[in-house]
């Protein structure tokens, strides 16, 4: 036996264990449950509910499980009298200041507090005396309070201190007068906040917009994917009659841990907003009529094969799934035309044939809290996409040196080895790549944008943190990918990682910029990064070209597209505009002729592709709002009516199947990370910055009622907070 | 001599006048029945009728929407959606039982915390076209107004028992 | 000469001898049946499976519409086999109870036999004169659970509530003067037990009167006189139980043979049959009313000396008293945890045994530690007893097939389940 190890007796049977692990760990992997509360295996240990007491041989008291380490020779008993004895009478205190609220509490039914009363505590009180009483706490729109339910396990305020890494919650006072508060009075604002009401094993801190709709029962769970960025976090969607109540993260160590962002917890209420298009319209003399499916997609394939080929543009959205794309394409490829795009939001393409074959992080999103140094350019991390920001925190923690460089300094919360800041991004790279490029061999164009440039102390400390470690990684954000120069960047953060050993990625658009890719939404390229004879025009000169049909895919044109009110103006001059999205808008009803509503994520079947690679399909959860159908049983039968060969698909599986069949070696190697070193001309050279806002990113977020009054949305649109 | 007995009986039908001995004495008895509907049998007061929703004598529903009559109903009859009321407390913004579907257990009553849904002893109810199987909250709180006194007398007297 | 074919006959489903829903297909050669083939099935409504959907308690008031004339006997069934899994002792007062109601259920089905069976086979006063005394039976079904035929009152634990110490009287009306009323009224001054009682001093001499119309009636003896003899080995071999096989002369009878509750405590006569004819299993069971009405006054003797709750005290598996869910927060907790998910069963298996009206009524369950059964068989003695049909009916004539289902008791809530 290594010395790390002992050997202790758990109910009788021997285990190992190792040293200095807490004994509810090893109680937990025999299979041994001890009850608890304030113990969770993401957390510190506090010890403070003192539930998990057991018995141990020659200990003079019952001790805490979760706070007692093991040693060698142990025998530790979870089920003798005496334990029971301890934790029945530990729940008894627990329950003396709990108000007799099962009946109007949202936890009533999966609450810790409950299951372990009826497991462990005593079926009645002898408590007759009279119960404190807390007063609430506005924590904002997100998470409402019941504070006299709090049993004070304090894994909220554990929560904020360790994994949020901004202390929004605290205890005050002692005993008797134990209160869980923010220290002056304000609301949680974290982007992972709401992580809170999972944690809480009463019903103090409660889902604040589901607040007594629905009964864990009652409601059936379904495995979603979200759809708010390109991590695609796993999730539970909770659905009662077809109706989808709450989001609660369905746990996969790989990508979202336990955890979930507020924008994914809460986005989905955006599916229920008043704005969604119930029906297929058609613009008849300027006035909207509804018309049925039949009529609306007959219509608008008779569109399409009356236009010439090259006159026909389709703009998607990066969030559409796998098998949307992958239709889209091949009707384009039925028509004729190139014009097919879905990087909405990207300004400069000059680059784009050296565009690697789908946009990856670079790395696995577990692995960057290995990493000894990560630069990010010109990326809200914490905003576009908070999963990674929370590894990056992990990351750092563990001693990872951070830097940024950014347009502006953000906070964070971990420590920032280096930030540079300023309005070119590209020019901070040439600095720091000025540094460390001393040595090595760069691509002509490189070198010569490095010549006689002289870094700034930052900018030093970022390539030395960069060339010194082990394990480095630089990723772009959307900001350097909606920069107007965001050739040239990637191109110079790429030169930097390849200069010092890191691994290079980017924090692609949507949820599915990779899945985009692989099926070919693409003007230069089609399925499996083939390129195609003659590139189409790119999103952005499709909002400047004439064209006889455009086709939108589940996007706004005001919001989703760069220089949205430019975009929108374009296509009220267009010939025949055809949105499919699930909303309608103002500007969608000023400048379409036909809108088909389509299912949003939650409503249809499919994949999405995230930032590593990682093909995730999911079933729909929820019943569509009014007509609304699954954008790819939509796109299926405008297939058959156009004539597209082998389009009968029964299921969006077999059109998954079909890509990776195309695919094929393609999509295995698809995590790869092979970008050119190479430079664009110089394209526009006046940057400006695209910054959207973090609860702004999708038609369904925007739309997210809880979401829009918290403090980072009313401080985005300018309300005075 | 018992044979001779026996055919006597036979012959003379010994059995069967008197079993119209029977009949004839029970003929004479006043009768069991009752003229429904002006005269009703006895009913007991946990008799378990149609549903009826109650308030608090202060007009206030009793119902707080924690769906324990929902979960525990054998037959799913019950139907219930619960949201914030206008004062910030838990409420059904529908309370639905089928009374097609309804079994009459109790169950419903038996799990009320705050005794708002109960079953009446009223049994003498009728639909006519489609859909009035329904109970809706309305017709739930209409019950329980009408037949308060009766309701809280019933309940009143069963209380020692539960 | 013509070629000479057995004549096939449907009897039922919609026949009204036919005691519900059952369709026999009937060979005949001439007006003697060859073969009878009953089809079953036309009332099933999965009740087992049902169960399995269902935490342990929300299946019980499925289990009154089994065999919906011996309503709390199916339940009893039901609930003694979730107790023997959770292995609780129910309270004494509780095990009276059950048995009192059990004998009153006994008769409740035994009446409904008399009368039935009576009128299939021409004595229509028998029916009239059953129903008479079942209401009065029904009052107390009524009385005790809310409802006269559904009751949902055994609880595994006891019974849901202790026996009314008043009964509900019959109103003055236009139709009968107060002193009419007050006569009527009479036995209903008291409470539930002196209910019972006073019908206990009187059912012996409605016995009698049944008895009189019928046992040495000579059409009813022509119609059940050596008609579906079956002997006493056959009877076994055929797994008859109940009446059916008391009627061919074995003695057995789980209330002596395997006592339940407080069975043991009881003074009753088991009444065998001799011929194991339609005759005898009709003398079995009407010396078992009178049998069922013994018990019934020693319950209720016992049950006015002593009180005491009807309920174990254990939480953990019966709902506390309404107070105190209302007052303390442990009973609230218990209160909404056992009405919402209801309690968890120890991993295991049990069969339990109840001497029904008809026969052995088992229910087999078993528990894989979750809060609702992995598995429920039901064991309907009427099942058995109707698989024997075509054996019984062979050789008799049609109309005795009337007669055969009469005396088989036949109810298809519990055979189709």
């Amino acid at each position: 036996m290594s010395d790390d190890k002992v050997t202790i007796e758990v109910d009788g049977a021997e285990v190992e264990a190792v040293k200095g692990q807490m004994l509810i760990e090893v109680t937990d992997r025999v299979g041994a449950y001890v009850p608890r509360f304030c113990y969770h295996e993401k957390l510190s240990v506090a010890a403070n509910c003192r539930m998990c007491l057991v018995e141990v041989e020659k200990g003079p008291k019952p001790l805490p499980a979760c706070a007692t380490p093991v040693m060698d020779g142990m025998k530790v008993f979870t089920k003798s009298a005496y334990a029971i004895g301890a934790q029945k009478a530990t729940m008894e205190f627990l329950l003396i200041n709990h108000p007799l609220d099962c009946p109007i509490c949202d936890q009533g039914g999966e609450c810790e507090l409950q299951d372990l009363a009826m497991g462990y505590g005593s079926d009645v009180s002898r408590y007759n005396d009279r119960k404190r009483v807390v007063k609430d706490k506005d924590l904002g729109p997100l998470v409402s309070t019941d504070m006299t339910r709090c049993i004070h396990c304090t894994r909220c305020v554990r929560f904020g201190e360790e994994i949020a890494g901004m202390p929004e919650l605290g205890t005050i006072g002692r005993a008797e007068n134990m209160r869980i508060s923010t220290f002056i009075e304000k609301s949680v604002d974290h982007e992972m906040s709401a992580n809170i009401i999972d944690l809480c094993p009463v019903g103090a801190l409660n889902n604040k917009p589901y607040r007594y709709s629905a009964r864990a029962w009652e409601m059936v769970q379904r495995a979603a994917i979200s759809p708010h960025d390109c991590v695609g976090s796993n999730m539970h969607a909770h659905v009662l009659r077809g109706r989808i109540k709450r989001m609660v993260p369905h746990a996969n160590e790989e990508i979202n841990e336990t955890w979930l962002s507020d924008r994914d917890r809460f986005g989905f209420e955006g599916i229920y907003s008043s704005d969604r298009l119930l029906q297929p319209r058609l613009k008849v003399d300027g006035e909207w009529r509804d018309i049925d499916w039949e009529e609306a997609l007959q219509t608008l394939a008779d569109k399409l094969q009356a236009a010439a080929a090259d006159k026909v543009g389709i703009l998607a959205s990066p969030s559409s799934t796998l098998e949307e794309a992958r239709l889209l394409e091949r009707i384009a490829a039925h028509l004729g035309t190139n014009n097919i795009d879905h990087r909405l939001r990207q300004l400069d393409f000059a680059d784009q044939e050296n565009d690697p074959l789908i946009p990856t992080l670079g790395c696995s999103i577990a692995e960057l809290e290995k990493k000894d140094a990560i630069l990010m350019v010109g990326s809200d991390v914490r905003r576009e996409a908070p999963i990674i920001a929370h590894r990056i925190r992990k990351a750092s923690l563990t001693g990872a040196k951070v830097c940024f460089a950014d347009q502006e300094k953000r906070p964070y919360h971990f420590d920032v080895e280096a930030q540079t800041t300023g309005e070119d991004l590209a020019d901070q790279l040439i600095g720091i790549l000025s540094t460390v490029s001393m040595d090595a061999k760069l691509p002509k164009s490189i070198a010569a944008m490095c010549k006689g440039v002289s870094a700034s102390e930052e900018q030093g400390r970022i390539a030395n943190a960069l060339r010194n470690a082990e394990r480095a990684q630089v990723v772009i954000g959307h900001n350097a990918l909606r920069h107007p120069r965001s050739s040239t960047i990637r191109a110079l953060a790429a030169a930097i990682a390849d200069v010092c050993g890191a691994d290079f990625g980017v924090i692609s658009e949507g949820a599915n910029a990779a899945g985009a890719h692989l099926a070919g939404l693409l003007p230069h390229r089609g399925p499996a990064g083939v390129p195609r004879k003659s590139a189409g025009i790119d999103a952005v000169k499709m909002n400047a070209r004439d064209l006889d049909v455009v086709v939108l895919f589940g996007l706004e044109p005001d919001q989703d597209v760069v220089n949205g009110a430019d975009a929108v103006e374009h296509l009220c001059s267009q010939e025949f505009v055809v949105s499919m999205s699930p909303y309608k808008t103002y500007a969608l009803d000023s400048c379409a002729n036909l809108q088909l509503p389509i299912g949003t994520f939650a409503e249809t079947s499919g994949t999405f592709v995230n930032c590593e690679g990682r093909w995730q399909s999911f079933g729909g959860v929820a019943t569509p709002v009014g007509a609304a159908r699954p954008g790819w049983k939509v796109l299926r039968v405008l297939a058959n009516l156009l004539g597209v060969e082998n389009t009968k698909y029964q299921d969006s599986v077999e059109i998954r199947d079909e890509l990776q069949a195309v695919l094929g070696d393609a999509a295995v190697e698809s995590n790869g990370n092979s970008f050119n070193a190479s430079t664009s001309a110089a394209a526009d050279s006046t940057p400006r910055t695209s910054t959207i806002p973090m609860y702004e990113v999708d038609g369904i977020v925007r739309r997210a009622v809880a979401l829009q009054l918290t403090m980072e949305a009313r401080r985005s649109r300018g309300e005075p907070v | 001599m018992s044979k001779i007995k026996g055919y006597l009986k036979t012959f003379l039908l010994w059995e069967l006048w008197q079993g119209l001995s029977v009949t004839l004495r029970n003929f004479f008895r006043p009768n069991v029945t009752v003229q429904y509907p002006e005269e009703k049998t006895p009913q007991s007061y946990r008799f378990r009728g149609l549903h009826a929703l109650r308030r608090y004598p202060n007009g206030e529903e009793r119902c707080i929407a924690c769906k324990l009559c929902e979960a525990v109903c054998p037959a799913l009859a019950i139907t219930i959606e619960s949201d914030v009321s206008d004062d910030g407390t838990r409420r059904t913004s529908r309370y639905d039982i089928d009374l097609f579907k309804c079994i009459y257990c109790g169950f419903c009553e038996e799990a009320c915390p705050v005794d708002a849904i109960v079953e009446t002893r009223i049994h003498e109810y009728h639909m006519e076209a489609p859909g009035e199987n329904i109970m809706t909250k309305d017709k739930l709180l209409a019950v329980g107004d009408k037949f308060d006194a009766m309701i809280s007398a019933d309940k009143a007297a069963d209380a020692k028992y539960r | 000469m013509a070629e000479i074919q057995n004549f096939t006959m449907n009897f039922g489903p919609q026949h009204p001898a036919a005691h519900g829903v059952l369709r026999l297909v009937l060979e005949m050669d001439g007006e003697v049946i060859q073969k009878a083939d009953p089809h079953v099935g036309l009332l099933h409504r999965a009740t087992e499976k049902l169960a399995e959907t269902k935490p342990y308690n929300q299946s019980v008031g499925y289990m009154d519409r089994l065999d919906y004339v011996s309503m709390m006997c199916n339940e009893h069934g039901y609930v003694l086999a979730i107790e023997k899994l959770l292995g609780v002792s129910v309270p004494l007062r509780a095990q009276y109870i059950r048995v009192m109601f059990d004998e009153i259920t006994r008769v409740l089905n035994h009446l409904m036999w008399l009368g039935a069976h009576g009128l299939d086979i021409g004595a229509m006063t028998m029916f009239l004169y059953c129903f008479r005394e079942r209401e009065d039976l029904m009052d107390c079904y009524e009385a005790v659970s809310g409802t006269r035929m559904h009751a949902t009152y055994y609880r595994p634990g006891g019974v849901y509530r202790d026996l009314p110490d008043s009964m509900p009287k019959y109103q003055t009306s236009k139709w009968r003067s107060e002193k009419e009323i007050s006569k009527l009224n009479r036995i209903r001054e008291g409470s539930l037990l002196d209910f019972i009682e006073a019908f206990t001093d009187k059912f012996p001499g409605c016995v009698d009167q049944y008895e009189t119309l019928l046992t040495d009636n000579r059409i009813w003896k022509q119609r059940t006189v050596n008609i579906a003899v079956v002997s006493p080995e056959r009877a076994m071999q055929l797994g008859f139980t109940g009446p059916m096989l008391r009627g061919s002369g074995i003695e057995w009878d789980l209330r002596k043979k395997q006592p339940y509750e407080v069975y043991s405590q009881m003074d009753f006569d088991i009444p065998v049959g001799v011929n194991g004819d339609c005759y005898d299993r009709y003398l079995v069971r009407v010396e078992e009313m009178r049998q069922s009405n013994r018990i019934i006054q020693q319950c209720v003797a016992w049950l006015r000396e002593n009180a005491g709750p009807v309920m174990v005290d254990d939480h953990k598996v019966v709902a506390p008293t309404r107070l105190e869910m209302k007052d303390d927060m442990e009973s609230l907790i218990h209160h909404f945890k056992l009405f919402t998910e209801g309690y968890c069963v120890p991993e295991g298996e049990a069969y339990a045994a109840i001497e029904h009206p008809k026969g052995e009524f088992g229910v087999y369950l078993i528990s894989d530690g979750a809060n609702k059964p992995y598995r429920v068989k039901i064991r309907a003695p009427g099942f058995a007893h109707l698989s024997a049909m075509s054996e019984m009916v062979e050789g008799h004539m049609l109309s005795d097939v009337v007669a055969v289902i009469g005396t088989q008791d036949i109810v298809f809530g519990e055979v189709d389940r």
